[in-house]
């Protein structure tokens, strides 16, 4: 049949395409801006467009690790609260195998593929005997065991425990100071790489699945599917794409704090997605970059009352786009869209029978 | 009609607590018979279909399908057996599309469930399935709707539809018609008759309507308080004093 379309078949996503093309200029752009000119920005020269890429490569781990939450709470239903251990455990063994055992960078992604197939088996081992927000709570112990762990003075030889992992030694060529503009290019890889498997999962017929079981379990069991082995699966591909994110993040941040180990930030990830819209996946890039900039700039202008006016916000977007920003978006396009349907249907005389999607 | 026996149960038993829902039940269905199952409100006619369909385990008792004792398999095996069942309370996926819900029912059984490096749509023959079984049960023109969207009548539609994409054996339909118009029931059990006739298809059937159930059944079960009351054809459970009793006690008429 005509019909079988080849992998790279999107659905192409205007806004995702032009977000791509703005964040591919902006080191350049913001160079201009700055008097430097894109072969100095090219040679990582210091200044302003520096800066910018650091913040950006910020976005792009937290976008990577909002994605992963969106996968298994926005899409799969499963409510986990301990999606930080994900993350803290690429950050911390990144760290680790890089400072402590000298692997090299493709070994530790090895480990880090294995730890995150390992970390999915063990939230996998309870998805059986609880739901809801049973599975919160009993995901949010096996990573305040975790977030213990990293903060012990046993392990503080390996993690640093309260003060934090330090020292990682990075290899020369993604170094973020010295080659930070390769490093934010290949961050941007990983992301638009991932968004698009992402996009791909979701529209497959085990991401169908997966919402089917956010939408009505039960009734996903009684059309003869063994749920269990969805939710696995989506658990594996969210907690190798957090884990790749941490592995990110400790190769750019210069200390790994051990705060990503607790539940602040599994909460991060959850405000990212709600403030982007949950199960939308463009919603968790959106979210992340008005997450990072509004703390960002909140930090900057406002100084220590910035959290105060940060939770001020965040209420707000609950209230007034409780769909978040891409939800609340596409809800009012189908709208708008529909509203044109039936003027158009009032000339033409013709009944539009699909109403709704 | 002397024609095999498909679904049995031996001596099923369910108790909740104290409560006991479905007692020492044995039941033989025939292949492709329509078989309803009546009885007062409280008779225990929605628990025996879990039982039947694995939604819970039994207290004591087997449930058997062709020959094979399935009481104790998971729920997600009672479709691969051939037996699909429909609620009482509409059971569907209420954010996806009509034609979601229809598609997600034709995959399950398929090869393809975890083929996550392709896009659904290159699956044709469940969207295929998907269309034909939207025509049947007269929803092709919604499949765009989200289905929390229709209006009751087409969500029984739909819930019927779900059951039918996977072709099972059995369909075990519990209450296809509640909350329907009334001008409405008589196309879907002429359907519902339609599909049995046509694909040699076992069809056990909860149903208030007596019009309904001693028009089309060839075997009728009358359950009051978790017991067998009566077995019979429709003839037989219309001349029975038992089952006037249970019936005129309770709230219902037997019009007949």
């Amino acid at each position: 049949m005509a019909n079988h379309k080849p992998f790279f078949a999107l659905k192409p996503d205007r806004g995702m395409l032009i977000a791509l093309l703005v964040f591919i200029l902006l080191p350049f752009v913001i160079g201009l801006f700055d008097g430097a000119s894109p072969a100095q920005v090219w040679m990582n020269g210091s200044g302003q467009s520096k800066f910018i890429q650091g913040l950006a490569i910020e976005i792009f781990i937290l976008a990577l690790y909002a994605l992963s939450y969106d996968l298994i709470f926005g899409f799969t239903g499963l409510l986990s609260f301990g999606h930080s251990m994900f993350f803290a455990v690429g950050a911390y063994l990144t760290g680790i195998l890089l400072k402590n055992f000298g692997f090299s960078l493709a070994a530790t992604f090895g480990m880090i593929f294995v730890a995150s197939i390992l970390q999915a088996l063990l939230f996998g081992m309870v998805l059986p005997r609880v739901k809801g927000i049973t599975f919160a709570l009993v995901t949010l112990g096996m990573a305040s065991v975790f977030h213990v762990l990293v903060l012990s003075t046993e392990l503080g030889k390996f993690t640093g425990s309260d003060v934090g992992l330090q020292g990682v030694v990075v290899p020369d060529f993604i170094s973020p100071a010295t080659e930070r503009l390769r490093l934010y290019f290949i961050t941007l890889t990983i992301l638009v790489v991932v968004f698009m498997l992402y996009k791909r999962f979701v529209n497959s017929t085990t991401g169908r699945v997966c919402t089917a079981i956010r939408e009505n379990e039960g009734r996903a069991l009684m059309l003869g599917y063994n749920t269990f082995y969805f939710k696995l699966a989506a658990l594996m591909l969210s907690s190798l794409t957090a884990a790749l994110a941490g592995m990110m993040h400790s190769i750019y941040q210069p200390i790994v704090s051990p705060n990503v180990a607790g539940l602040g930030f599994t909460v991060t990830a959850l405000l990212i997605i709600l403030i982007g819209g949950v199960g939308t996946l463009n919603g968790a890039i959106i979210g992340a970059v008005a997450y990072r900039l509004l703390d960002y700039g909140l930090r900057r202008y406002i100084g220590e009352s910035a959290s105060f006016i940060n939770g001020a916000v965040y209420v707000l977007i609950v209230l007034f786009l409780p769909f978040g920003i891409v939800g609340t978006w596409r809800m009012k396009s189908l709208q708008i869209n529909q509203g044109w349907k039936r003027l158009l249907g009032m000339f033409t005389n013709s009944q539009d029978k699909s109403d709704g999607a | 009609m002397d024609s095999e026996i498909i679904f049995e149960t031996i001596n099923l038993c369910k108790e909740f607590g104290g409560l006991v829902a479905v007692d020492n039940v044995n039941i033989k269905v025939r292949k492709n018979t329509f078989h309803a199952i009546i009885g007062p409100n409280g008779a225990g006619k929605t628990t025996f279909f879990n039982l039947l369909s694995g939604n819970i385990e039994p207290t004591s008792g087997k449930v058997i399908y062709k020959g094979r004792d399935i009481t104790h398999q998971p729920v997600y095996r009672t479709i691969h057996f051939g037996v699909g069942r429909s609620f009482q309370i509409s059971n569907i996926f209420p954010n996806l599309t009509v034609f979601e819900n229809v598609r997600l029912a034709s995959q399950a059984l398929g090869a393809d469930n975890f083929k996550f490096w392709r896009s659904a749509s290159a699956f044709k023959q469940y969207e295929e399935r998907t269309w034909v079984v939207l025509k049947r049960v007269g929803l092709q023109e919604r499949a765009n709707v989200f289905a929390r969207m229709l209006p009751h009548g087409d969500q029984r539609k739909l819930e019927l539809g779900m059951i039918l994409a996977p072709d099972p054996e059995v369909l075990l339909l519990d209450e296809p018609t509640a909350g329907m118009a009334s001008e409405q029931v008589p196309e879907l059990i002429a359907l519902i008759q339609e599909i049995q006739k046509a694909g040699d298809k076992t069809v056990m059937l909860v149903e208030h309507n007596m019009n309904v159930v001693m028009s089309v059944s060839d075997q009728i079960t009358v359950m009051h308080q978790g017991a067998v009351l009566a077995e019979g054809t429709p003839a037989q459970i219309a001349a029975n004093k038992d089952v006037q009793t249970a019936y005129l006690g309770g709230l219902y008429h037997l019009n007949l």
